[in-house]
């Protein structure tokens, strides 16, 4: 797990775009660019993921389409946190997670 | 009339010949030196290391000297003055505690490996370089910290916040001064609220170096850590007897994961040397940090004997780098944050900022 490239992700430049998401381009030079929607219909968290089965619970189809990024902040040196404009505030996102999940036509 | 030809500039290049060895740059291009004056041959300037605690201090006054003397004529003396001023790795400005330039963290995979001699030992060091130093005992279970260093007041509330304790010029914090003798009894949620309140509910005022004495393995309090603050580096002390060391990979993983920098491995109680006979007895083996260290490649920071003088000044509240300087354990201690402190630096020069851009 640990000397797969996914795991070495590293952000060079993170932006969060009013409107449409955040993009981040990596060490490396490949970009990411996430929707607000798709970030939230992949929260990590507990509520959004079985901690028992890994099922996810909460997927795209129960997200409000408009839904937006609130507020975005690093946490740590490691994972971005977001706030999005349904309330939900408890995932964090790792890179590693991140980069893991891009929706780029190369990566997905 | 040799003395018109010696400039500032020549004798920057005479000085470009010297590099820092661990920043890997010549100490003109890192904008080391400082406030230099010419007066009749002869040459004064201050080098400005990224820390006082630097172990090739003396080297670099010296290749200095020399290649100012050898390089630029006419010069009759030169005389280098180091100084040292502790540079913070970037990170935005709202995730961090004000005034602290560096949050080291120290963690060890299973408990009574030293972890907490280490880290008082580091602080008593680093601050007896004459670096200013806070330490953190963030180890709920059993915080060890205010006997190591012999701290019997307890830090006062003023305007809201808490006032640490100094001992041996370090200023203190212990998780355990919240209970006074009783246990810390503590779920999760609890940890993580009183580790918040100990970083930034503290009037730490200006520090270059911060230590975190974190509990063993790994928990909420780490959790906490990583993701409250930007972490500098984190050093694990670890036994070298396998069993030892299987579980410090777990903490050492950790740190991986949450993306803090490794600032490398220090082996505890590696040796022992019998005081009647002078026999040496490795007891938990010995060399198992280095190895583990060279396979994940992660520095290695050297190894501490098992001295009874640590135990006795642990116990009576003053780290052996203070108490016993000439000891073999406390030289062993010198070095180890000599080299904790190099690599400081060098994350600091390495770190790119992490912010986010809104548009």
């Amino acid at each position: 797990m640990l000397t797969s490239p996914e795991q070495g992700a590293t952000p060079a430049e993170i932006r969060k775009k009013a409107g449409e998401g955040i993009v981040i381009r990596w060490e490396g030079g490949h970009s990411s660019t996430f929707g607000a929607r798709f970030l939230r219909g992949r929260c990590p968290c507990a509520q959004c993921v079985s901690e028992t089965t890994g099922q996810r619970l909460v997927t795209d189809e129960h997200i409000d389409p408009g839904v937006r990024i609130e507020t975005a902040r690093t946490v740590g040196n490691y994972a971005l946190h977001f706030s999005f404009s349904d309330g939900h505030t408890t995932g964090i996102y790792s890179f590693d997670y991140l980069r893991r999940i891009c929706p780029c036509e190369d990566c997905a | 009339m040799t003395n018109a030809t010696i400039t500032e500039s020549l004798i920057l290049d005479a000085l470009r010949s010297v590099m820092d060895p661990d920043l890997g740059k010549d100490i003109v291009s890192l904008n080391f030196i400082r406030n230099m004056r010419i007066e009749e041959g002869i040459v004064s300037f201050d080098v400005n290391l990224t820390t006082p605690a630097c172990p090739v201090k003396e080297r670099l006054r010296e290749q200095s000297r020399q290649a100012v003397l050898s390089k630029v004529p006419g010069v009759s003396d030169v005389r280098v003055n180091m100084t040292a001023e502790v540079r913070r790795p970037p990170a935005p400005e709202t995730s961090r505690i004000r005034g602290v330039k560096n949050i080291v963290a120290v963690g060890s995979g299973k408990g009574g490996v030293g972890k907490s001699t280490v880290a008082a030992n580091i602080a008593a060091s680093l601050a007896n370089s004459g670096a200013k130093v806070g330490l953190l005992d963030a180890d709920i279970y059993g915080p060890s910290i205010p006997i190591m260093m012999r701290s019997s007041g307890e830090p006062e509330m003023k305007d809201g916040t808490i006032q640490p304790v100094v001992a041996h010029g370090v200023k203190l914090m212990s998780m355990g001064y919240m209970s006074g003798e009783m246990p810390l009894i503590w779920r999760g949620p609890m940890a993580h609220k009183a580790l918040q309140q100990s970083l930034l509910g503290v009037n730490w005022g200006e520090l270059d170096y911060l230590i975190v004495d974190l509990p063993p393995g790994t928990g909420d309090v780490h959790l906490t850590l990583v993701q409250s603050v930007p972490v500098t580096g984190a050093v694990i002390v670890s036994t070298p007897q396998d069993v030892g060391l299987q579980i410090s990979m777990k903490t050492l993983r950790m740190f991986q994961q949450t993306k803090v920098p490794l600032l490398g491995i220090v082996e505890n109680m590696s040796s022992y040397i019998c005081p009647h006979c002078g026999g040496r007895d490795e007891i938990f083996g010995h060399g198992g940090a280095a190895r583990a260290a060279g396979t994940l490649g992660v520095p290695f920071l050297g190894e501490i004997p098992l001295d009874s003088a640590i135990r006795k000044h642990s116990d009576t509240g003053m780290p052996v780098v203070l108490a016993e300087p000439d000891s073999v354990s406390a030289r062993a201690l010198s070095e180890i944050t000599g080299k904790v402190a190099q690599q400081i630096s060098i994350q600091a020069f390495k770190t790119i900022p992490l912010t986010i851009i809104e548009e």
